[in-house]
């Protein structure tokens, strides 16, 4: 099997697996990570979102000869340097958002991309955004206002 | 001292040895020692058997054992903060420990002075060849970690607060001695105690820490700390306390730190994937191992059932369904192995393979249109004689899956004889003992057989790790089986079982499909003179107990499952529902009419039923809750008056005089009971929470108060396309009022605007949570309301996941605003000031469906007597 290069939290990891197993089960079985989720298994719940290239994207769904070309980041490594939290993060804890939790790393992984992209979303754009993950608990309303507190806006 | 309090200090003292689970004494010799007694005393001062809660170490930090699974629900930190709050702990020295399967020790033992007709969750006497257990559980050790029913708060609440003021009380005795003052004149704040005089004009105050040598050797009695209990305006965390209640996992949890069922990581371990019979009961007959074992990284290959095991399904319990497992070295390739795996399989899928859910459907419909083969559970005057021309509705709600966001995962691994687990249950008790039995090899134990069931738990040790939403799947430990069997087949490696969510979605423990009937007779005033009510659900001890239904049974082993299930659960007995879920919203129908008749119908079952969040509640409240605004509009009459009409001016619903025979009141008793401590030195308030319409008439009349009910009705009327819908339940000992506002608009697409919800949960010890039960709740109702649908053909579940089972999404989520409700004046004062907290992870959701149908109907939409809405208005 070829060796690839995954670039994760900014560490570089050469694995020798198989190109077609998706970037999920690398993170999880091969890296140890264990904060990326499985919730479905074909892009339907965001459990697994990490970022490529600072852009969402369902790890359940993308290869790991595909992954190899960007730079990866994870739940683990989305407070800054390993340190402070990211805003999404503190908002989280602050209004008490996880129920079971299962669901937060993916929600917390899609609202920061969705910040980056656009710093004060309103609710539709909110709702566009994070449709794609599901909460089964159904932490919805408390996410939509830690998403504006992480803005630094008020709540609409 | 009583030979029971002989036991608890027994079995406190081996956990002080073994550690605790992780509060580990042995690093602490002398202090150790000190704080132990102090715990020891509170044991043995105790009208409660000492349930090993909480540790003290050198510094005076203290450990807070959480000895129930945690789900969502917060109780890690909710029962931690009721001891911590008590016991005056500065939080910021508090450490909350996770403990392992071990039920008998978290049981809670009653004193000896209970009267021996304190009403007792189970009847162990009625059952034939069985013993009576030699002490009275006020929890027994099957419900001591069990979470299901939302009763943690309930049953621990008190336990705690015991143990904290105990605490407390021991602290500043300790201080007042060093001081040399008078205890009254002391009072503990954080962590301190402090002296008389305040602390600018030269008070003394000491540390905890400094006192654990002194505080070990105070016993307090018990009603010294009953009389040091806190009132309620003097909590700090919990209720209304002015500090914020701590939630012990949620920085972990943002972080991608909290360790869920697949995160456990055990050196050397394999990962197994496992292709099941789709069909209930049905038998594998052969499979071909060889293109699996061409999978690189695949290793095993392997039967999940060993030869001579039933395949689980209809009556068979927690056994899980015949299977092959792909064992491999990583997930990815297991998941292969077993895509390899399936076209090689054969199953004989045995007598369940033509289950279809849409024929089944008019088997419950033709079963509630008529009082052939019913059980009458409750009688009250005349109904065939009042109910002329009646108005008439049926309702039918379908299976629906539970799909919590974490697919079952289950690690365990066989060594030495033993089984060793690491899982993500609801259920640890029943898991720890199932993996026992597995270790051993043996045969499940008789019900109630206190010995086998002991031999069992000290074969297996199970780990409890956070459950990434459990809503009744993973009270079914029948994941946890699997990774048992195939640790037995391949000792000494760990093997992890992993569900995809095909897997949770194809082989849930469905809700029950069933079907409602009411028939009304209205008065001349519009209100109803006699209501008839029929219902159809396939019970879970139909697929918990053996039955006709049930393949490969003699006649005997039938029967004796049905007297068993029969005594135990209330006169259930195949194919009727059992007393638990009859008590959910069928027998305790709320309404105040002169004439009522309550029938059970029949119900087989084809293939496994479970309960999913409020069980039972969901069809009951969705059909009574629909019918009351069905009659309101007959009636013409507001839904909401109409509805408060229904409900009277309050009251405890006089069921036994009723003809319910025995009410499973949540397995709690229906009175309030005082009792004489201590020769009758002190009175114990024991809880008992009777069905109050007074309550439920409370959250009816918050919720149309905080919805705007009146104006908006006056509003709507006038507007094309928008409407307000009301329902209310009372569930898990808790009252909910649910206002619903939608709008319809002429492409027949609804949007749900607002919901509104008001509880009433008894003394809401963790605020803000509650909240969180109650949103998360309501979403899971709306979820179920508008989307949920499990069908069966041929045997078998048709959807697979997300995308034809959908879950409510953030776009289809409306505002929701949520209410706490005082209990009504004269109630508080029967519970002398102290109503006791019941149930919130269930109790917002059934209220939901009904209020959301209701108030389809008001915006001009069709009358929906069935789950899911989808069917008949379009939910973008
Ligand atoms: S697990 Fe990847 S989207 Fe659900
Ligand atoms: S917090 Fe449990 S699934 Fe979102």
């Amino acid at each position: 099997m070829p060796v690839f290069q995954l670039n994760v939290n900014g560490k570089g990891y050469a694995v020798d697996i198989d190109g077609n197993m998706p970037l999920l089960w690398a993170l999880r079985d091969i890296l140890g990570l264990k904060g990326t989720k499985l919730g479905c298994g074909v892009s339907q719940c965001g459990a697994c979102t990490v970022h490529l290239d600072g852009v969402a994207a369902r790890s359940c769904s993308v290869d790991v000869g595909v992954a190899c070309l960007s730079k990866i980041t994870t739940i683990e490594g989305l407070s800054y340097d390993g340190g402070e939290l990211h805003p999404c993060q503190k908002a989280w804890v602050d209004l008490g958002v996880p129920q079971c939790g299962f669901c937060q790393p993916g929600q917390i992984m899609t609202a920061a991309a969705l910040l980056r992209a656009n710093p004060h979303p309103n609710d539709e754009e909110i709702d566009a955004a994070m449709r794609g993950n599901i909460c089964r608990c159904g932490t919805y309303p408390r996410i939509r206002a830690a998403i504006h507190k992480a803005a630094g806006d008020a709540t609409s | 001292m009583s030979k029971k309090f002989k036991v608890s200090r027994r079995a406190f003292l081996q956990t002080a040895g073994v550690g605790a689970g992780a509060v580990v004494f042995g690093s602490y010799l002398t202090p150790a020692l000190q704080a132990q007694g102090l715990i020891s005393n509170l044991i043995n001062g105790f009208p409660v058997s000492g349930v090993p809660v909480v540790a003290l170490k050198v510094n005076g930090d203290v450990v807070i054992i959480a000895h129930r699974p945690e789900m969502g629900q917060g109780i890690r930190s909710s029962l931690a903060a009721v001891l911590a709050d008590e016991m005056e702990a500065d939080w910021k020295r508090v450490t909350v420990k996770q403990a392992d399967a071990d039920a008998v020790k978290y049981a809670v033992i009653f004193p000896s002075e209970v009267p021996t007709n304190y009403p007792l969750p189970h009847p162990y006497e009625k059952i034939p060849g069985t013993q009576k257990p030699k002490v009275q559980y006020m929890v027994p050790p099957e419900g001591s970690q069990f979470a299901d029913s939302s009763r943690s708060m309930t049953a621990y609440y008190t336990v705690m607060r015991l143990y904290g003021a105990g605490i407390r009380l021991a602290m500043i005795r300790a201080a007042a001695k060093k001081w040399g003052v008078d205890p009254k004149e002391c009072r503990a704040e954080k962590h301190r105690v402090y002296g008389p005089g305040s602390r600018s004009i030269g008070g003394r105050s000491i540390d905890y820490r400094w006192l654990l040598l002194g505080a070990g050797k105070e016993t307090p009695t018990y009603e010294e700390i009953n009389a040091a209990l806190k009132k309620p305006e003097e909590f700090r965390y919990i209720g209304n306390g002015k500090e914020k209640m701590p939630f012990v996992d949620a920085s972990d949890m943002v972080q991608g730190k909290a360790v869920y069922g697949a995160d456990v990581d055990v050196p050397g371990m394999l990962t197994a994937m496992i292709e099941r019979c789709p069909v209930a009961n049905g038998i594998l007959l052969s499979y071909d191992a060889t293109p699996a074992l061409a999978v690189p990284g695949v290793r095993f290959v392997l039967p999940v059932l060993p030869s001579g095991y039933p395949a689980g399904g209809v009556g068979q319990g927690f056994i899980p369904h015949a299977g092959v497992a792909v064992v491999a070295t990583n997930t990815w390739a297991a998941w292969q192995g077993r895509r390899a795996l399936k076209p090689t399989i054969q199953w004989n899928k045995g007598p369940h393979k033509d289950y279809d859910s849409t024929e089944f459907r008019k088997e419950l419909e033709a079963a509630t249109a008529t009082s052939d083969k019913t059980k009458r559970v409750r009688n009250k005057g005349n109904v065939d004689a009042a109910l002329g021309t009646p108005v008439k509705a049926t309702y039918y709600v379908p299976h629906l899956a539970q799909a919590p966001m974490e697919p079952p995962a289950a690690i365990a691994l066989f060594k030495g004889g033993r089984m060793e687990v690491w899982a993500p249950t609801q259920n640890p008790d029943g898991a720890q003992q199932l993996a026992g039995q597995v270790a051993l090899g043996l045969p499940p134990c008789p019900p109630n057989d206190e010995a086998c069931q002991e031999k069992m738990r000290a074969a297996a040790t199970l780990h409890m790790t956070l459950l990434g939403g459990g809503f009744g799947r993973k009270s079914k430990p029948d994941y946890i089986v699997e990774a048992a069997l195939l640790a037995k087949q391949i000792p000494g490696v760990p093997i992890r079982v992993q569900w995809t969510r095909e897997d949770d979605i194809k082989f849930s423990y469905y809700n029950a499909a069933s079907s409602q009937h009411y028939e009304a007779a209205l008065g001349a005033d519009g209100r109803p003179t006699a209501l008839l009510q029929r219902s159809a659900l396939t019970s879970f001890f139909g697929t918990l107990f053996p039955n006709f239904d049930t393949p490969g049974l003699s006649a005997a082993q039938v029967a004796g499952a049905a007297v068993v299930r029969a005594e135990t659960f209330g006169g259930g007995e195949y194919p009727y529902a059992s007393g638990i879920e009859r008590a959910q919203g069928l027998e305790d129908m709320p309404f105040d009419i002169p004439n009522i008749r309550i029938e059970n119908c029949q119900a087989r079952n084809h293939i496994r039923v479970g309960w999913m969040r409020s069980v039972a509640n969901i069809y009951h409240a969705f059909g009574i809750c629909s019918f009351a605004d069905e009659m309101a509009h007959a009636a013409r009459r507001d839904s909401k008056d109409y509805l408060l009409e229904l409900i009277g001016a309050g009251r405890i619903l006089p069921l036994s005089a009723e003809e319910v025979a025995l009410y499973r009141n949540n397995e709690l008793p229906v009175e309030i009971i005082k009792v004489p401590f201590s020769g009758g030195k002190i009175t114990q308030v024991l809880p008992g929470f009777p069905p109050d319409t007074r309550r439920l008439r409370g959250v009816a009349e918050a919720v149309a108060k905080v919805s705007g009910w009146d104006e908006k009705v006056k509003q709507y009327k006038n507007m094309k396309g928008r409407g307000l819908g009301i329902a209310v339940h009372r569930s898990f000992l808790s009252y909910v009022g649910i206002v619903a506002d939608v709008s319809l608009n002429d492409r027949n697409e609804v949007t749900i605007n607002d919901i509104f919800g008001v509880i009433d949960c008894g003394l809401a010890v963790n605020r803000d949570r509650v909240m969180a039960q109650m949103e998360g709740g309501i979403v899971y109702g709306l979820s179920y309301a508008l989307l949920g649908e499990i069908t069966v053909k041929t045997g078998a579940v048709v959807q697979n996941n997300f995308d034809d089972y959908p879950i409510l999404r953030i776009h289809q989520t409306p505002k929701i605003h949520t209410y706490i409700q005082d209990p009504p004046a004269d109630v508080v004062k029967e519970y002398e000031g102290n109503v006791p907290p019941t149930g919130v992870g269930e109790p917002p959701t059934p209220a939901v469906a009904p209020a959301v149908a209701n108030a389809i109907f008001a915006a001009g939409g069709p009358r929906i007597r069935e789950i899911p809405f989808k069917k008949f208005v379009t939910v973008l």
